[in-house]
């Protein structure tokens, strides 16, 4: 990982919520063209840390770097700051990620449409493409807004627990477009808490734990779980930092 | 037959103040009723109302100021309008309290000192007419400046159309875009005065309000597309504004509470009877089976 590009980096960053730090000294890169899965308890900073990356949250101290244009940037928060009751369809919901590319003015031209088609096809949600929002289950919204991620061919992409209360059909198709998209090039990091997921999905783990954040490989907070010791595989891949 | 039709839908036109009102109640059906639609979508229906209120200190102070001048009445409530949604949005701000409670406050406080100025300075038929509008004695002046300012509202909406459907649906989008919705807001409620201001002169400053959301709320029950939502709003309002122009020419009743009661039986009709969660729907509720195909 060291030497690989990365066009994210945080350099000592230190956010907090309020008046209270959350996360401080938090150093490293995230590698361009892979999935970082990003884990710790509840209330160690996930959230915290995926809003100062985003820029929706002002470092103390410390800088979030990123050479990814911000139009290029996706971020599916957990709480979605989604209004369903919005008379908005799957289609069109899709297509207004081509914000980058039209802005406010530019009309769509067929040439856009039947990218947003492939998009739905590729997501298995070409059936729903009239569908209202308010109408579709968690798994087929959350397609739709990976959707939107691909019309606006994100370089970065943030999620945040992205296959909760989410069927398990939809997990296999996002993992596998997830998968595309970073061996496409796309930066991405996904917070997770189910370890079979991270298995599958990530090629890296990034750890955070009493308000600072380890770069671990997969494979060394699998292997505690493996080896039969679950309950404090948290405080060895951090090195000894018990997590609160 | 074709005589009484006649006589009755388009002879009144024939004079020149219905063919000013009901071009004056068009320009007014085409600008109101889409903001009418982002209002009722925003979850925003009683804020038209409160700034049509907040219009009304700045509507009498030009009053005051130059008379009867439609000009100067309109820049004061354009003036005081914008003010008193500043005001409430900083108060807000300051204090943690919700927009919503600053701006009840802010709009009693506008119609009480509208009222007060208006009876300093005027008669009671004078307070009668910014309250609740003359749409028959819309003169050309009036009429080309209700006309520019409903241009200039559709025109704007146009442009940030986009902007103001993405900023509803999910403002951490636009905003990842690097668009500030703020702005976008702003200039949303900046249009929503603007609308109000041409509308005070026909429907007086209280009704003028009546045009943008009745229209809106009772096209909810006929679509669940936005642009089905804006087509039917304009629909009824322009259904609204001719049959009330006609039944306050025939009845002798003022043509303001006219055009607002009917865009008001529209939405009591629409309530009852509507193709979306209507009355008539919830009686006779079916599912669709399994396998029928996607409604478009």
């Amino acid at each position: 990982m060291a030497d690989a590009n990365a066009r994210l980096r945080l350099c000592d960053l230190q956010l907090a919520q309020g008046s209270r730090t959350v996360l401080e000294h938090i150093s490293g890169k995230f590698r361009d063209g892979a999935v970082t899965a990003l884990i710790g308890a509840n209330g160690t900073g996930k959230s915290t840390l995926i809003q100062g990356i985003m820029g929706m949250l002002k470092p103390i101290a410390g800088r979030v770097e990123c050479s990814v244009p911000k139009e290029r940037r996706a971020w599916l928060p957990q709480q979605l700051a989604l209004d369903l009751t919005f008379p908005m369809s799957v289609e069109e919901l899709v297509m207004t990620g081509s914000w980058p590319s039209h802005g406010a003015l530019k009309g769509y031209c067929a040439a856009h449409y039947r990218k947003g088609r492939e998009i739905m096809a590729r997501l298995g949600i070409s059936h729903l493409a009239h569908r209202p929002l308010g109408e579709l289950s968690g798994g087929q919204r959350q397609r739709a807004l990976i959707g939107r991620t691909l019309m606006q061919e994100a370089e970065l992409l943030l999620l945040d627990e992205p296959f909760a209360n989410v069927d398990a059909e939809t997990v296999e198709v996002l993992m596998r477009v997830l998968r595309d998209m970073a061996s496409e090039g796309a930066t991405i990091i996904v917070v997770l808490h189910d370890m079979e997921q991270l298995a599958r999905l990530a090629d890296e783990t990034v750890v955070l734990a009493s308000g600072h954040a380890r770069w671990v490989s997969v494979e060394s907070v699998l292997q505690p779980l493996r080896s039969a010791a679950p309950a404090s595989f948290l405080s060895q891949a951090i090195g000894g930092v018990s997590p609160c | 037959m074709l005589t009484l039709l006649h006589e009755w839908l388009i002879a009144p036109f024939d004079y020149g103040f219905m063919k000013r009102a009901l071009i004056a109640s068009f320009a007014l059906s085409l600008a109101a009723p889409p903001m009418g639609v982002f209002l009722v979508l925003r979850g925003m229906s009683l804020i038209g109302d409160a700034m049509a209120h907040a219009i009304l200190p700045g509507v009498a102070l030009g009053f005051l100021l130059a008379g009867f001048s439609l000009p100067m009445m309109s820049l004061g409530g354009i003036l005081s309008g914008l003010l008193v949604a500043v005001l409430a949005g900083s108060v807000s701000q300051m204090s943690g309290q919700r927009e919503d409670a600053a701006m009840a406050s802010f709009f009693l406080i506008s119609l009480a000192a509208g009222v007060m100025i208006i009876s300093l300075g005027g008669s009671s038929v004078d307070l009668t007419h910014v309250l609740f509008g003359s749409i028959l004695a819309v003169n050309t002046t009036s009429l080309l400046l209700i006309a520019a300012i409903s241009s200039l509202i559709v025109i704007t909406l146009a442009v940030i159309f986009r902007a103001l459907v993405v900023e509803c649906l999910d403002p951490l989008f636009l905003r990842g875009q690097g668009v500030r919705g703020s702005l976008v807001h702003g200039i949303f409620l900046g249009l929503v005065v603007l609308n109000l201001t041409a509308g005070f002169q026909t429907l007086g400053t209280l009704m003028a309000v009546g045009l943008m959301m009745l229209p809106a709320t009772a096209a909810r029950f006929w679509s669940k597309r936005l642009e089905g939502l804006i087509a039917v709003a304009i629909g009824i309002a322009l259904v609204a504004s001719t049959g009330g122009l006609l039944l306050s020419y025939h009845f002798n009743i003022p043509s303001g509470p006219a055009i607002i009661l009917l865009a008001g039986v529209g939405y009591v009709f629409s309530a009852l009877f509507g193709s979306q969660h209507s009355l008539r729907r919830r009686l006779r509720r079916r599912a669709a089976p399994l396998g029928a195909p996607e409604p478009h």
